[in-house]
């Protein structure tokens, strides 16, 4: 059984002057696991996607059903990125990362250290006792993934999570990312506007048209995981890249 | 796979930040006062006229105990009316942004209260309540309840949008998520009103003093101007600067313990 069925889902904002159909109808599924990437151009509805998913945002049409339950409310086993770090300035980094234990009625036993060891996975563990001002934004985005993970959710959604970073501290967050995934084996839905990171991180990928989004492709990544930054440079990647590019060419999101 | 592993560094000594922060304003209150000082000396200005700050000193020294008695009737109606405000203040204000029944039936008629001249009402106050105390405590309380107010509404309906959806998947209940997410994030704008309300307050409590009250730093100044004892007014006008800037640097302090996380607390002035 998928782990994740999204069946015939569209989304239309009401206006004041006219309705603005955002998505769909979209229909996919993730597999337990799988990593699937969403690529397609700024406001195909590819966030409002991950949101109606996760039970934030609410469908006008269709259904979305994770581990055989239909999403009416907000999932209690998704920890999510976005593409704001969102740490809350009055609390030091291992409080920030600790914030979700706090909403669960019986978060279990040695919390403070499993906090500790995600920062530590990531990288970030000499930091835990900082503030979040003192933290640059790729180093505030490792400690945003932690805080995602620190409940153990079984899948794990990115809304765009790398895009306000450099070019450098992005390729370093692909590879931190694969390392927590590994660790933590977890369903994760990534959302991106860029091909090259959409191919990279993910098992599948799902090219979106512009708006309203529909699936223009749906993309396998045979590679093993993890993946080294070197994977970019092979043909079989080149490849794949291309395949998305030509769709965005074709229906003229990208202009020559 | 190699994960890039950081180290915090050590911080910096604050100490010749701090030095600076205080010698600077000493150092122009000290020109200031001498400027003062000389100007009356050279033109010879007689004391019911322009006292020069020697005189003023000289005064507040032989005059003490009956100053210090006044400012503490003063600083009494300052606190308590303060502190009810505060009270009152914080708890409509969550009030109002929380419910919009609440905000639609109690921020108008708010509006309304706070737009009428406050001085207006001194003399109703002396028919209401009389002369003492309490009439100063009400002004205070009228003087400082709605920048507190409107600061906590602000405060509270600004919580960032994406927060408190990232609380949402979280499933954070209403209450959590205003104790643990509106309200620190409210924190900054409330702590503006009440910087704003606190250096009020002492001046809301000698405005009263001034029509409704037969004590306290207003009265005696008052009573100081009619008699001419210009330097003993001078002393009492010292004494309520003295304590408003007491005030102020009161609450400035609260705010840097209170939000010591927040952009306006870590900009260092060059």
């Amino acid at each position: 059984m998928s782990a994740v069925v999204v069946d015939q889902v569209t989304k239309v904002y009401v206006g004041r002057d006219e309705d603005v159909h955002a998505l769909g109808p979209v229909s996919l599924t993730m597999q337990r696991g799988e990593t699937v990437a969403i690529v397609g151009p700024s406001g195909c509805g590819k966030s409002t996607l991950l949101r109606i998913i996760a039970g934030l945002d609410d469908a006008t049409a269709g259904t979305i059903t994770v581990d055989g339950r239909r999403v009416v409310e907000p999932l209690d086993n998704v920890g999510i990125v976005f593409q704001r770090d969102l740490l809350l300035d009055w609390r030091n980094i291992l409080d920030n990362v600790l914030l979700p234990t706090e909403f669960m009625a019986n978060p279990g036993p040695n919390l403070e250290q499993r906090a500790r060891d995600l920062l530590d996975q990531l990288g970030v563990g000499g930091f835990a006792k900082r503030f979040p001002w003192e933290l640059s934004g790729g180093m505030r985005q490792r400690v945003a993934i932690a805080r995602a993970m620190m409940c153990r959710p079984s899948m794990l959604f990115l809304d765009e999570p790398f895009s306000a970073l450099d070019a450098l501290t992005r390729d370093q967050m692909g590879v931190i990312l694969q390392k927590v995934q590994a660790a933590q084996s977890v369903t994760t839905l990534l959302i991106t506007h860029s091909i090259p990171e959409a191919v990279f991180l993910s098992d599948r990928v799902i090219v979106m048209s512009g708006r309203p989004g529909i699936v223009l492709d749906e993309i396998v990544v045979d590679a093993p995981r993890p993946r080294r930054l070197a994977f970019r440079e092979e043909p079989a990647f080149a490849a794949l890249t291309r395949r998305i590019r030509l769709h965005f060419e074709r229906t003229g999101v990208l202009v020559e | 796979m190699t994960v890039v592993t950081m180290t915090a560094p050590k911080r910096r000594s604050r100490l010749p930040e701090i030095v600076g922060a205080i010698a600077t304003p000493v150092l122009s209150a000290v020109l200031g006062l001498g400027a003062w000082e000389l100007a009356v000396r050279g033109l010879a200005l007689p004391p019911y006229l322009l006292p020069a700050p020697s005189l003023i000193f000289q005064v507040i020294v032989d005059k003490w105990a009956l100053l210090w008695g006044q400012l503490g009737f003063t600083a009494l109606a300052a606190a308590v009316g303060f502190g009810i405000a505060m009270v009152l203040g914080l708890v409509a204000g969550a009030g109002i942004a929380a419910s919009r029944v609440v905000d639609r039936m109690l921020y108008p008629w708010l509006v309304v209260f706070h737009a009428i001249p406050k001085v207006v009402v001194a003399p109703l106050l002396l028919v209401w309540v009389g002369f003492g105390l309490k009439s100063g405590i009400i002004f205070v309380v009228i003087f400082t309840f709605f920048p507190i107010l409107v600061n906590t509404v602000t405060g509270l309906k600004s919580a960032d949008p994406d927060l408190l959806q990232l609380t949402r998947s979280m499933r954070a209940g209403t209450w959590k998520t205003l104790w643990k997410i509106r309200m620190p994030s409210a924190l900054p704008s409330i702590m503006s009103g009440v910087k704003i309300s606190a250096t009020m307050a002492p001046l809301g409590a000698v405005i009263g003093e001034f029509v409704a009250s037969n004590k306290g730093l207003g009265h005696l100044l008052i009573q100081a101007v009619g008699s001419l004892e210009v330097p003993l007014a001078f002393a009492a006008v010292v004494m309520i600067s003295v304590f408003g800037i007491l005030v102020w640097y009161a609450a400035d302090l609260i705010e840097r313990r209170v939000i010591p996380w927040h952009a306006s607390q870590r900009i260092k002035t060059p």
